[in-house]
């Protein structure tokens, strides 16, 4: 029995760490069709602020929800005003463009920081489950994830902004003659995506440690949920981090380590196979 | 005169070949009367493995000044050739033919990881300059023109959990990162719990890039070990040892590593996260010795306060060209074939970490080997065993017989 919850909390910690480093990129992604591959050093800056700000005595929980997406959100609006707002619509110059900034923060932090590992340890403790204990932070992690998500829903599909938002990436001229202004609506998603993959960084620090290339181990698996997840960026990224979390955590709980990451693989082509629009394909007009 | 075009091309190719002939003949008595003779440093400066590569370096550069302080070798000063493998195996093979062809080093040292030692060894193997590797590594390395200074897994692994079989319990739980290293221990896990009359109730590899560690550690709480072996390697694995410690395991089951401050992850982590934590290196600076007390002042006094811990990892660099220096000493050669001769009835040399044996037919060390546990940072001591031989090679390295061998040995066990 103890087992039991024991190996549940770890496939939601799975779970919950593929929707946490993949909900920024759902946005720059899933909604603007910007390749970003400097999302994964967008976690890393995120990792970076929480730390140096946590060891400089700021509070550890202001340290991840304020000054890591602060950091990453203001990270993202430069990147925009600079790099990305001229590739809008060209995907393939996004994947290059965003490829150079990665590359670019990556050096930048080696050469502020070092190449070293920093790291805060996990705050909270540990829980008893029996004969078992697992981390208390990991379950305030899943908390955090889901009312993240359940945030990020309400703010696009109930809120004026998230519909303006929805309405100029589908149609920017469109939304241009109703008198909005298409590129600050850009740069605001943006942003908030940045701000997004600011805040898993910061979440993720006391976990692992922070490293200025650790944004490799991050951006695959995130390009992978996303895509399976396909148009409903927000639902579908759920989805398909509910579908692929418990299988690499089951796998690996009952085999090894690497058949629970091939196995996540070998879903995901299984899945695009069969749906090659991603699991919200299916439900085709659905945006979010 | 006529000058056709043949004989004025004849006749500019002749002179070009004279020419670079006449400044050949000169440049290579130059070498040979120069005072000095370079040495090459080929570690990771920069990149994933820096953490290892910086202090290695920085260590082969004291002990390069400290011969020259000395007054040289054979009257001539050591110069020190610097490459940055830039923890990219593709520089190694480059930068090992440059050392040779452009630098003409007589010896280089380094390599951090076995992927780059196996790049360079080849290339300096074909250039006849030696190659002494200074990181503890997978063992079985067997081949006369490369002189493993540091440990093989079995010299470490072997000592430590013959003693955790004996203090800490029967029954361990092997984990490692997936590729030859870590996978070369789990053999010697196996060989050595069923030695001890232990047992291996699990053992799981996971990708060097892996940082969610909440299904293994659910899995070893459910294997009930009374210790866990550790062999997990980089700076994403250490968030295993963040896990363990946020989900309070850190003081219920002892963690055993060969690995575990090699990348001074001790300092890294915080003690809550490390104290209780036992590893087997055969160097660590907490050494209570007088040469070694001598050695890190000697180093303070060379590097200043602000340096890296040197760990059983970054010491290599300097034992290194110490050793290479007493072969040099006893050959009274800097040459290749020279220097092997002396190393073939073994090179023996007192240093911080005690005595080391350089087995002429294994090329090889035997040395001290210390079992410590961390507590605020600092290495306690719990044990020592003394002169470990590399026990992986019995009877199948003898490069007195067989001078020609370049083969990694994998542990039979």
């Amino acid at each position: 029995m103890d087992q039991l919850v024991v190996l549940l909390i770890a496939v939601a910690t799975s779970v919950a760490l593929l929707a946490l480093v993949s909900l920024g990129l759902a946005i720059i992604f899933g909604m603007m069709r910007v390749i970003n591959f400097a999302h994964g050093e967008f976690i890393m800056l995120g990792g970076y602020a929480t730390v140096l700000s946590a060891n400089h005595g700021v509070n550890i929980w202001a340290a991840i929800f304020v000054v890591a997406p602060a950091t990453v959100a203001a990270v993202g609006l430069v990147a925009e005003r600079l790099i990305v707002r001229r590739f809008y619509g060209q995907t393939v110059m996004t994947l290059l463009a965003t490829w150079g900034l990665s590359l670019f923060l990556i050096g930048a932090v080696t050469a502020l920081f070092g190449n070293t590992t920093h790291g805060v340890a996990a705050p909270l403790g540990s829980v008893a489950l029996g004969a078992y204990s697992v981390s208390a932070y990991q379950l305030v992690l899943i908390a955090v994830v889901a009312v993240l998500i359940v945030a990020s829903l309400v703010a696009l599909n109930r809120t004026s902004w998230g519909l303006v938002a929805r309405g100029t990436m589908q149609n920017p001229e469109m939304a241009s003659t109703l008198g909005i202004d298409p590129k600050r609506v850009y740069a605001v998603t943006f942003t908030a995506g940045a701000a997004l993959a600011g805040l898993a960084g910061g979440l993720l620090a006391p976990i692992s440690g922070v490293i200025p290339h650790m944004g490799a181990s991050y951006v695959a698996r995130a390009f992978v949920t996303v895509i399976s997840g396909g148009t409903a960026m927000v639902t579908g990224m759920i989805s398909a981090a509910a579908l692929f979390g418990p299988i690499e955590a089951l796998l690996s709980f009952a085999t090894t380590p690497v058949i629970g990451q091939a196995g996540l693989l070998v879903a995901a082509v299984i899945l695009l196979r069969l749906m090659p629009e991603g699991i919200s394909g299916r439900f085709s007009g659905r945006r979010t | 005169m006529r000058i056709s075009r043949r004989s004025l091309l004849q006749s500019a190719l002749v002179g070009s070949a004279v020419a670079s002939a006449g400044i050949l003949s000169r440049i290579a008595p130059a070498i040979a009367q120069s005072d000095t003779v370079a040495v090459g440093s080929l570690h990771d400066l920069s990149g994933g493995t820096d953490v290892y590569g910086v202090p290695s370096h920085m260590c082969m550069k004291v002990a390069i000044d400290e011969i020259n302080a000395a007054g040289g070798l054979l009257g001539k000063k050591i110069e020190l050739k610097t490459y940055d493998g830039q923890s990219d195996i593709k520089n190694y093979p480059q930068y090992a033919q440059q050392a040779a062809l452009r630098d003409k080093v007589v010896m280089v040292q380094g390599a951090i990881i076995g992927a780059e030692r196996e790049a360079a060894r080849p290339v300096l193997r074909r250039y006849k300059v030696p190659f002494f590797y200074g990181t503890i590594y997978e063992g079985g390395l067997c081949e006369a023109n490369a002189i493993s200074v540091n440990t093989g897994s079995d010299q470490q692994a072997i000592p430590l959990l013959e003693w955790s079989f004996k203090n800490l319990g029967k029954k361990v739980f092997y984990i490692g990162a997936d590729y030859i290293a870590p996978r070369n221990i789990g053999i010697w896990t196996n060989y050595l719990a069923k030695q001890n009359g232990g047992e291996v109730v699990g053992e799981d590899y996971y990708p060097l890039d892996v940082t969610d560690f909440s299904t293994a550690i659910a899995k070893i709480q459910a294997a009930k070990p009374d210790y866990v072996h550790s062999c997990l390697v980089g700076g994403p694995h250490m968030s295993f040892y963040r896990q363990w410690a946020a989900a309070g395991m850190l003081h219920k089951i002892p963690i055993v590593s060969v690995v575990f401050g090699g990348g001074n992850e001790h300092m890294v982590l915080t003690p809550d996260e490390t104290d209780g934590i036992i590893a087997a290196y055969n160097y660590f600076e907490e050494l209570d010795t007088p040469e070694n007390k001598a050695f890190l002042d000697r180093i303070n006094a060379a590097v200043g306060p602000e340096r890296p811990y040197i760990n059983g990892i970054a010491i290599g660099g300097y034992i290194g060209p110490m050793i290479w220096a007493e072969a040099v000493k006893k050959a009274g050669s800097f040459e290749r074939d020279a220097l092997m001769a002396a190393f073939a009835d073994n090179i023996e040399w007192h240093g911080p970490s005690g005595r080391m044996v350089v087995e002429g037919a294994t090329h090889s060390t035997q040395q001290d080997m210390h079992i410590m546990q961390v507590k605020d940072r600092k290495w306690h001591h719990l044990a020592t065993w003394e002169q470990v031989r590399p026990y992986g090679f019995e009877g199948r390295c003898d490069l007195k017989a067989n001078p020609g061998n370049t083969e990694i040995l994998v542990p039979v066990v």
